[in-house]
């Protein structure tokens, strides 16, 4: 107990700083067959549960950890230049972020083995969208003040970092109960990639100083790259005014999610241990896989080119008197630094997230046939007896591999089961977005109909706009536990 | 019973929190203004003595040179004002004098700035020309497609000064504010 307390502790205070979006409501709540997509090793007693068509699983998160839209569009009287000037462009950093994903489950179900009654199988489709883009303070700079008296200094090109994607997942998931402290999970993934773009790892400058020859000298140096996949045809069918657009356009990402565009292979892994009669631990790792583009556009700036203006140095510059220096020179510098896009295929890797929790349940144990009034009465657990508590609090950690490194995020959580109908967990999450998030998630279960409802970041709603985060997910299954 | 009722009346409140907007004013992004000042260099042009001294007749340099920085779309519709700076640095024996046309392109002339300059030692000349706002006419620039330099040795065609390497150099820069947004 007191060695997983360490580790936890530990992992919180590296990652701390880091912070990021999660589906903190969502992790080990067990009532709740979508948290085995997010933890394959989550205690789970159903019996089996389908979700319904559409309306499974629905999540949508939205993030800007810098501003928000009342900072700059408030009516408060105040100039709207010196806002953005303040705010954004030298409010902001390169480490702040607009990021927002989604995810629709199309299909999704799981049903017990009966051989093996210890095994839960799982099984669907969903749609995911992720995109991110940091704020590339240079360049913001740039656009704002330009290069004029600031000499010397290097405008860092590397600012820009941005990725997003668009992806179907076929997915299969076993969850296998060891023993009644100890479950696993693994789930295999397919990725048919309809959309991705990429462009993280730019580097080079654009600096200003005193010429050598002439008054000014400017200089880029740039080692840049967009890679793209699946938007170059996308791009071609919005400008084809001989199309049906809108059905054209349908057609074309629903082949790209039915495995005719990119693919790709990824795993889920996952534990829940009991480290203690009432202590738990539980860690998943998600989407460790890889995507192979193979209907890429890739651009690139690369090289380094300095420019003192038109050069006229006599006497060579007589020796043709039509000469145009002007054009001279832009080929130059294009020749120096091009511009070149290429169709080559390439690897992308997913996002990989890890989740963490350490809970403590509590109340009175359900003991095996234990009729006393006791602030017991579910029974989550597995095929063998596992002693479950009306109450659970906990700590869960969070991290997700983004362009600039690992983001993290801290949560810590109390959940409530009010008899089988309904359960409820509050959270509170400090992460890059905000230090007040506030969520709440609840379950409602109707007979086999299960209605589950999320919202993370409660108080902003006090105002959306001045909001940094918004997270919400909802769903609705039909199902059966073993109490049922 | 009760308490069970109360905690869910309270969940489904909260999740379903009433949001709220503070009122936002989207009609300030009208006024916004993105308009950063760049800088760069226009043209260097260098002649030696002995250039200036082999070439008969009083223009040393004559020539028209395409200039197509401003005739871009976006910067010409887009300039708000700036300043073009000017240095000539004669180390011959010579006095000079340069004249710097701004043409347009049928090959008109804009605008005209001239220097003369006395022969070494003299101090750098330098001089700035505002445009737009409380200068001359922003028009110029916009309009500005070719570039012609005049340049004249007022002395002979014999001397040499006696300083290293002697030459005329004429340097010129710009910085002009861009209305982005």
């Amino acid at each position: 107990m007191r060695q997983g307390s360490c580790l936890i502790l530990l992992a919180c205070l590296c990652l701390y700083p880091l912070r990021g979006q999660n589906k903190a409501l969502l992790y080990d709540f067990t009532e709740i067959p979508q948290s085995l997509l997010i933890n394959p090793g989550a205690q789970t007693s159903l019996n089996w549960y389908a979700g319904v068509p559409l309306l499974s699983g629905f999540s949508f998160q939205a993030g800007s950890s810098g501003i928000t839209v009342d900072d700059i569009f408030a009516a408060d009287g105040l100039d709207i230049n010196d806002k953005v000037r303040q705010r954004a462009v030298y409010g902001m950093t390169r480490r702040d972020e607009l990021s927002g994903a989604v995810q629709l489950e199309i299909l999704s179900g799981g049903f017990r083995s009966g051989r093996r009654p210890s095994d839960f199988y799982s099984f669907g489709t969903y749609l995911e969208g992720d995109a991110i883009g940091y704020w590339p303070q240079d360049l913001a700079i740039l656009a704002w003040e330009g290069n004029a008296n600031q000499y010397g200094r290097k405008f860092d090109l590397g600012h820009l970092k941005t990725r997003g994607e668009l992806t179907q997942v076929f997915h299969f998931g076993i969850n296998r109960q060891v023993s009644s402290g100890f479950t696993i999970g693994a789930r295999a993934k397919i990725y048919s990639g309809i959309l991705h773009f990429n462009s993280s790892r730019n580097q080079g400058y654009f600096l200003t100083q005193e010429g050598q020859n002439n008054l000014v000298a400017n200089t880029l140096s740039a080692q840049m790259a967009l890679r793209t996949s699946g938007l170059d045809a996308l791009y071609d069918i919005v400008r084809d005014e001989t199309l049906d657009r809108t059905s054209a356009t349908v057609q074309y990402l629903r082949k790209r999610a039915l495995f005719g565009g990119d693919l790709g292979l990824g795993i889920d892994l996952g534990f829940s241990r009991q480290i203690g009669e009432q202590w738990w631990l539980t860690a998943s790792l998600l989407d460790l896989g890889f995507m192979m583009h193979t209907s890429p556009r890739n651009f690139y700036l690369e090289g380094t080119a300095t420019v003192e203006g038109v050069e006229v140095i006599l006497p060579d510059a007589l020796a043709d008197p039509n000469r145009d220096f002007w054009q001279d020179l832009v080929d130059e510098v294009e020749a120096l630094v091009p511009f070149t896009e290429d169709n080559r295929n390439y690897v992308s890797f997913r996002p990989t997230k890890f989740y963490s929790s350490l809970r403590y349940d509590f109340g009175e144990p359900v003991s095996g046939g234990s009729g006393a009034a006791c602030d017991c009465d579910i029974t989550p657990g597995g095929r063998q007896d596992v002693l479950s508590y009306r109450n659970a609090l906990g700590a869960q950690l969070y991290a997700i591999n983004r362009p600039r490194g690992p983001q993290g995020a801290l949560s810590v959580f109390y959940l409530r089961r009010v008899g089988r109908w309904l359960a409820v967990k509050a959270a509170y999450t400090a992460d890059k977005f905000t230090m007040t998030n506030l969520g709440l998630g609840v379950q409602f279960r109707a007979g086999p109909v299960q209605l589950y409802l999320m919202g993370d970041n409660l108080l902003g709603y006090r105002n959306v706009a001045d909001s940094h985060y918004a997270s919400f997910q909802f769903g609705l299954n039909i199902l059966s536990s073993e109490a049922n | 019973m009760k308490r069970n009722v109360l905690i869910l009346l309270t969940a489904l409140l909260l999740t379903g929190f009433p949001s709220c907007v503070e009122r936002q004013d989207f009609d300030q992004y009208d006024a916004l203004a993105v308009t950063p000042t760049v800088e760069a260099s226009l043209l260097y042009i260098e002649a030696p003595e002995r250039v200036i001294n082999q070439i008969s007749g009083t223009d040393f340099v004559q020539q028209i040179f395409n200039f197509d920085a401003f005739a871009e779309d976006f910067v010409s519709e887009n300039l708000l004002d700036g300043v073009v700076r000017y240095q000539v640095e004669n180390t011959t024996s010579k006095p000079l004098e340069l004249t710097f046309e701004l043409l347009d392109e049928g090959g008109n002339t804009l605008d005209t700035e001239a220097f003369s300059i006395d022969a070494a030692p003299t101090p750098l000349l330098v001089r700035e020309i505002a445009y737009g706002p409380g200068g001359r006419s922003i028009d110029i620039i916009r309009n500005t497609s070719s570039i012609r330099v005049t340049a004249r040795n007022l002395g002979d065609n014999t001397s040499t000064s006696s300083l290293p390497d002697p030459m005329v150099v004429l340097r010129s820069s710009a910085q002009f504010r861009i209305r982005l947004k």
